[in-house]
Order: structure tokens, then sequence, then C-alpha cells
């Protein structure tokens, strides 16, 4: 029992990691994962306490919760443009977890806590690859604790608003390129942060089996005051290094997500709905670090990264079996918020295509265990990033079973 | 739980399979790699930090070439290496030569100008250790290479064009680095690259055509335009005509100017760096009076130092005039040079090896470009791959990053140049031999893939 703790909790302290949307996760309940990640018109768990907080009264049973862990294995190739040595993403397993709980004290007021890693990233590159100086591994997550607020008029609309305070910690190093007798010189950054913002969205159900979501997820600003920059460099060179408290800022980007789905056939049987999702990626235009002590070797960076916003359709279908078993299927195109000219190992961000499908078993009455499964295939892409002229082609292949289990009563 | 986690985690690991890339694809397109012999000066023998050692010439620019090479059919590439890390550098003396080892980056303490240290110190280069044992050094010098012969690098570093041919250049009166490997005394070194039949060459020749005379601070030993232009196709011609009908790549010479040995103290000391009350010019100007110099006039404030020109005669310095690195810049801050002797009471000129000034500058530049405008046109008319470092050099002045490594020419801290100031180090040396990968993948449509510069060191500090 013990070793299983141990292991679940190093499995928990591992970064997410997935490359599509830049450094966002979409892994926050199974039974959405099981069909495309959609979720913005629907409230069948207290996950819509995240995906459309308009939509959580809308749940028929007093108190609702919902929990998961995903296994998220990724890997990564790159090319090198004029070279001959491929590099490899090491392997990690990554586990980003989730939890919801939503309790309706009256019929048409509901109140809640989600807690997810809507935003992360996590991956080693080594510390012997050829763009060591710009990345040889980077750790970033961020989890949200989102207390909520809902209320219904009439089963017609919902609406819902909750308080997100996102808490980040940030591990990288990189080689810096001064040799000494032991090789490379080396800078790592850690630091931990935290901000509000806010998660408000409304639900409506127009007409019988259809309905319609419409959230928005507000940027938080994350920025690292004082975090802690540790040079390792040669002996003669560390006057102009100094060990160091530098800032960063990093922004998690707003998100407006709309949603349509409509159920149909014998007892509602059947259900496909579609998400557009628009991510306001232009925020991040730079990475800064900002170190404090400065030297002449060491000052304000600015990393450019010049994202730009993009829309993620994705669509889904449920199929409820019977009482015992339910299953899904769904897909999403998500393109890459980076330019070809700023395509960093940081962050190889790919156009990326996900197909994914999903089950829930009901053992018990109120109670389901829910499974799904992500492949995400990234499209083959060459590109440089041109401010440290790295240059080559990168392609990805990641894969995430995931299980869950959803509880109401 | 526990079974249903192992479950999921191992077939996680099956399934998620490592995403294929097409690797590089190299191609010679035709083109022979398998003998290749290069020819040039210090710069294509991995010559650095003042010395010949083991480790440059394991990082010079036609073995890092003859790396890649592997992969589109090149065949061994022997070295003439020598058998020592410290390295062996030395200069002509009066009955011999003077030797030293390379030069490191060294924490030097400071010293006042009587001798005394200040309590402070220094991070610049210094020789790795004291040459007291001359013997020792010019055994190193002399010994066999440690790896067998014919050498596919017939790089010499202080070599020229013209020496190229001079039969007598590897004999005990000619040149210790040609000595050390030459097939016999009186071979040349053009005649021991044409007789290994190359299939395929590099030759980076006429940089010390220019370079040797800038580092002696004048213009005066400059090779004449017509002689370059007259030797160039000779040489070229003795590897074109040497059997297998080679391709090759030539490359053109750097604008010796825009390099560390001449930029670094200048960016430090202004050439009016003399500094004076109206008391202590008035005195100046009686003195160089004195001396039959009335033309020099001082000034309360800042005033030009004064140096000797090539032609002996004595003048003011003036904006652009360069110093050179090999300066005694503490002679400056205690001995009055530049100005006057304090002891001795005497004008005190700074010696004019020690000076390019903008006119001997606008000589060698013009010369450079007459050898460029040579070399040109001999590798257009053989269809040679040509490799324009003159143009290279220029983009290094403002500074290029490759891999996330910003390099530029300023000493030091730019990343490409070794010790000396001349040379590059061994990063420097692979960007270089990546250019010239470049020009032969632009000559005779190959693909041939470029070194890892983030694999190659450049300075190492202590």
């Amino acid at each position: 029992m013990r070793k299983i703790t141990v292991l679940l909790l190093s499995l928990c302290l591992a970064a997410p990691t997935l490359f599509g949307g830049g450094y966002q996760v979409h892994l926050h309940n199974m039974r959405n994962i099981g069909m495309g990640l959609i979720g913005t018109s629907l409230s069948y768990d207290a996950s819509s306490l995240f995906y459309n907080p308009g939509g959580t009264p809308f749940l028929e049973k007093k108190w609702n919760f919902s929990g998961g862990v995903n296994f998220l294995m990724s890997r990564v190739t790159f090319q090198p443009v004029n070279g001959t040595e491929q590099a490899h993403l090491t392997h990690e397993l990554n586990t980003p977890l989730y939890f919801y709980a939503a309790f309706k004290p009256t019929e048409n007021l509901s109140v809640g806590l989600a807690i997810n890693t809507p935003y992360g990233n996590g991956l080693s590159w080594g510390d012997t690859w050829q763009g060591r100086y710009l990345i040889q591994d980077i750790s970033f997550k961020a989890f949200t604790f989102q207390p909520t607020v809902s209320y219904k008029f009439k089963n017609i609309i919902g609406i819902g608003v909750g308080l997100v305070y996102a808490y980040g910690d940030v591990n990288m190093n990189k080689a810096i390129p001064l040799q000494g007798a032991n090789g490379d010189g080396k800078l790592n950054i850690t630091g931990t942060t935290g901000n509000f913002g806010f998660n408000a969205g409304v639900m409506v159900h127009p007409v019988k089996g259809l309905s319609l979501g419409l959230d928005y997820r507000s940027k938080i600003e994350m920025k690292v005051e004082g975090g802690d920059a540790t040079f390792t460099v040669p002996q003669s060179l560390s006057s102009s290094f100094p060990n160091n408290k530098v800032d960063v800022m990093l922004p998690l980007p707003a998100n407006l997500d709309f949603g349509a789905s409509y159920e149909f056939g014998k007892n509602k049987q059947w259900m496909v709905g579609l998400n557009l999702c628009y991510v306001f990626w232009d925020t991040y235009d730079s990475l800064v670090f900002n170190f404090q002590t400065t030297t002449s070797a060491v000052g304000r960076t600015a990393q450019p990264t010049l994202y730009m916003n993009k829309l993620v359709p994705r669509i889904g279908a449920q199929y409820r079996m019977n009482d015992m078993f339910t299953f899904r299927i769904g897909g999403y195109f998500d393109q890459s918020p980076v330019e070809d000219d700023y395509l960093n190992p940081q962050t190889p961000s790919l156009d990326q295509i996900g197909l994914t499908c999903g089950f829930s078993v009901f053992p018990a009455k109120g109670l389901s265990i829910d499974g799904s499964f992500l492949y995400i295939t990234g499209k083959e892409r060459s590109g440089t990033y041109s401010p440290d002229n790295f240059a080559g082609t990168y392609k990805n292949a990641v894969f995430i079973p995931g299980i869950g289990l959803t509880y109401s009563f | 739980m526990k079974k249903l986690l192992v479950i999921m985690v191992s077939l996680a690991f099956l399934t998620a399979c490592e995403p294929k890339i097409d690797e590089f694809a190299a191609s010679p397109n035709g083109v022979d790699f398998s003998t290749f012999v290069a020819v040039g000066n210090s710069l294509t023998a991995g010559y650095a930090d003042g010395a010949l050692y083991l480790s440059g010439q394991q990082s010079s620019i036609p073995n890092i070439m003859a790396a890649q090479f592997k992969y589109v059919g090149g065949g061994e590439f022997r070295q003439p290496l020598i058998g020592t890390e410290d390295g062996v550098g030395f200069q002509q003396i009066p009955g011999g030569i003077y030797c030293y080892p390379k030069m490191v980056m060294s924490i030097v303490s400071d010293k006042d100008c009587y001798g005394n240290p200040v309590g402070t110190a220094s991070l610049k280069p210094a020789l790795a250790f004291a040459p007291t044992d001359q013997d020792a050094l010019k055994q190193q010098l002399f010994a066999p290479p440690t790896q067998v012969g014919p050498y596919n690098n017939m790089g010499v570093p202080g070599i020229s064009l013209q020496q190229a041919l001079i039969p007598g250049y590897g004999s005990s009166l000619g040149n210790p680095y040609y000595t050390r490997f030459a097939t016999n005394p009186m071979a040349t070194v053009i005649g021991d690259a044409a007789a290994q039949q190359p299939s395929f060459f590099m030759m980076w020749l006429g940089d010390n055509d220019a370079l040797m005379s800038a580092l002696a601070g004048t213009d005066a030993y400059l090779t004449p335009a017509d002689t370059f232009a007259k030797y160039y196709p000779i040489t070229v011609g003795a590897l074109l005509q040497s059997g297998k009908s080679p391709k090759g790549v030539v490359a053109t010479i750097p604008d010796v100017t825009s390099i560390p040995f001449f930029t670094t103290i200048s960016q430090k000391l202004p050439y009016n760096g003399a500094v004076l009350t109206a008391g202590q010019a008035d005195s100046l100007n009686m003195l160089y009076h004195l001396y039959g110099h009335p033309d020099i006039v001082w000034h309360a404030g800042q005033n030009p130092f004064v140096y000797v020109k090539t032609d002996g005669t004595w003048a003011q310095m003036t904006a652009g005039d360069l110093f050179l690195l090999t300066m005694p810049t503490d002679s400056i801050k205690c001995r009055g040079m530049g100005i006057a002797d304090p002891v001795k009471l005497s004008p005190y000129p700074i010696p004019g090896k020690f000076v390019l000034d903008a006119d001997e500058q606008a000589h060698i530049k013009s010369a450079v470009s007459s050898y460029n405008t040579v070399i040109k046109n001999v590798a257009s008319a053989n269809n040679l791959a040509l490799a324009d470092m003159n143009e290279y050099l220029t983009h290094f002045i403002s500074g290029m990053v490759f891999d996330g490594v910003k390099m530029n020419t300023t000493f030091v801290t730019g990343g490409m140049f070794s010790t000396d100031g001349v040379h590059l180090n061994p990063r420097g040396c692979s960007v270089a031999a990546n250019f010239m990968i470049q020009a032969i993948n632009a000559q005779y449509g190959c693909t041939i893939p470029q070194a890892d510069i983030t694999k190659y060191p450049g300075l190492v500090f202590p």
C-alpha cells in the first residue's frame, strides 16, 4: 500500500504535457475526453463547473462528484535541419488530475468547487542535445481552484460564475555556452506563483433535446516574482553570473468556448455535439526573464514567442446502450498557435488531430466508472526558432488513457 | 486498482511508439570525397591560442569537414598530429627560434607600475607555462607527427601563397611547421598535396600574404597583387592536374583588420588618450621641438598619441588607427609611451609594430580585395566551390547566432576566436567548416550534413 502511495504521489508531481495548443492541457473529465473534449453545452456531471458553470444547476442530483486521472505518454522526435543526429524527448509519464464537487441546496441553485490542471508543460530533451542552449528540460504546471455559484431559470437558462485561483510552479534548465573544465555552464530557474481569474458561462435549453452553451475563462497573469536563478559557470566568470532572483511572466490565455449538442432517440439514448473553442493566445508574445541582480552578462531577456489566436473545433457523440453501459467517441483539430519562425523546442507546438473514445460503466446506482482514451498525432512540422537560429523538424505522438469516477446522489 | 494502473501504464508504453521522421538524406551527387586533401595555412592546420596543439588540430576546419564527408563517401583523414596538448608556438629570433606553449584563459594578478601586486586579478589569456625549457619545446616541435602520413591536412601555419610552391620550405632552413612533416627536405607543400591525388580538395591560401604584414603593424610586406594573380592559378592548377580531376572548394581571404587582434585594444584605449594639463602640454612642445619635431603640437586636454610610421617618421595618431593586441599597454600607463619617457626626459613614440594606421589598413584592404577577385575568378573558371569567408566575417562584426550560441568578433566574449585573437577556437572552426560545406553543397548539388557546432567547445575558462 505504501508503495502505491509513493507511486501515486510521484505520478502526481510529474508535470502534464500536451503540445497541441501551446501549453494548454485539455484533460478535465473522463466522459468529456471520450467524446472529443466537448463539454460547453453539457451538464452530465460536476465537470460542468469547469466546462460551463451555467450548466451545473441542470444536474439532477443534489450531490455530484467527479474525479479522475490521466496517464499521459508523449513522445517527440526532432531532426535538425542540416544535421544527422535526431533527438528524442525522454519519456516521462505525466498524470494530470481533476476533481469536481457540486451541491444543489435548492432546485435552481448550485455551488461547487473545481480543481484541475488547465495549463502545463513538461519535457526533457537531456543535457547533451543540439538545442541545449535553448532548453534542456522544463516543467511548468498550473493547478486551478475554482469555487463556483450558478443559478438556473425555469429549466431553460442557466448562468454561473466561478472565481479561479491558479497556483503555478516552474522549473527549467538550460545550458549556457561558456565552457569550463567540466563543460557547459548551466542555468536553473525555479519559482512558484499564484493569481486570480474567473470562469463565467451560460447554458440555454431552447427546445427539447437541444442545448447551447457559451463559456469564457479569463486570462490569468502568472508572474513568478523572485524565483531562484542558479548559475553554474566557470569560477572565473562567477562574478558576472551571480546567483540571482528572477521575475518570470507567463500568461495563461483566455478561452471563449461555444458548444451545441442534441439528444435524441429512445430515452435520449444518443447525443451529438460540437464545440468551437477560441483561444486568445496572442497574449503570449514573449517570455520575459528579469534578473534582479544585473551584470554585464545578466539582465532582462525576452524570448519572442508571438503566439496567434486559434479556433479549435471539436465534435463528439455519446450512446447510452442501457443502464449499465455508455460509449463515446469524438475528435478535434488543434492548430498550433506558433508561427514557423518561432517554433521552439521549449514548446514544440504542432498542428494535431486528437481521436478519442470512452465508456462508462454503472455498477451501482449513482456511481459510474469512466474510462477514456485519447490519441494525438502531430503533423510533422519544420520550423526555426529564428531568434536563436535553431532549425529542424518535429513530430510527436501522444497517448493518453484515463480513468475516473462519477458519483451522485 | 494497482493491477489496473500497471496495465494502463504498460499499455501506454507499448502503444505510444516513437514518432518517425526521415533521417537526413546525405548525397554526394556524384562527387568523389574518398581522398580529401586540404591545403592552407594556420586556419587549415588547426593552429590556435598562439600554438599548434593536439586538440586544436583535431578541431581543424578540414578535419571537421572530413567527419561530415563520411556521410557522402569520405575516407580516412590523416593529420600531422603533434604529440602535445600544451602546444608549441615560436617566433624567429637572431640565430634561431624562440618557443612557447599555447595560451589559456588565466586569472592573472594585477600589478602596479613597479611590478607589485595591487590585490586584484584579471581574467585574460596567458601562456600555459613559462617557456624556460626551450629544448623540450623544440623537441616537441620537430618530433615526427604521432600519426603516419601521407597527410590529408597539408595546412602549414605561417605559409603564404608563394611559399606553397617553394622547394626547401620543409628543410631545416624552412618553416618548422612544415619541416616536421614534409616528405623530404626539398618537397613543396603543393607537391606533397598533389602526390596524394586528391579526389576532392580544399585550398585556403593567401591569408598570410596580407596578415603577416598586418601583424607586423605595417603594409610593407603585402604580396603585390600581380604576384598573387600569377601564383594563385598555378597553385590551384597543381591540385586540379594531380591526376583524378578533383573537385574542390577554395575560400576568400577575410579582411584581417576586423579580427580581435586589431580591434580589441582600440575599443578600450582611444587613439587620443593622452590627457594633459596646459603646463604639461607646454613642456612637451618644448621637448618635441628640442628633438626636432616641432610639427607635433600638444594641447591642454586630450591629445593623440605619437607613433612611428613604417617609413620611420613620427606622427600623431588619427581616428581609425588601430592598436595591435600585442601592444604593452603598461608602457602607456607607466612609462609614458606615446608621449614622453618621464625618466629619460625624451619623446617616446609608440613603436610602429604596435600600430596599424588608417593608411596601412586601406592598403591591406585593397590588397585583400584584389586577392579575393583573383580567388573568385579562379573558382568560377574551374567550377570550384567558393566559400566567401571575407563576406561571412563581415556578418560576425555585428554578430550571428547558431543553435542559441551568439558569436561575434569581440575578443574572448565573442565566442569564436581563440586566445590569440587571430585564429578560431574549435566552435569557430565548426562554423567555418559549415560555411565550406554550404559552399560545396551549393556548387555541386550534393547534400553533405553540417557539423553540430554545439559539439565543439569555445574558449575554456578556469
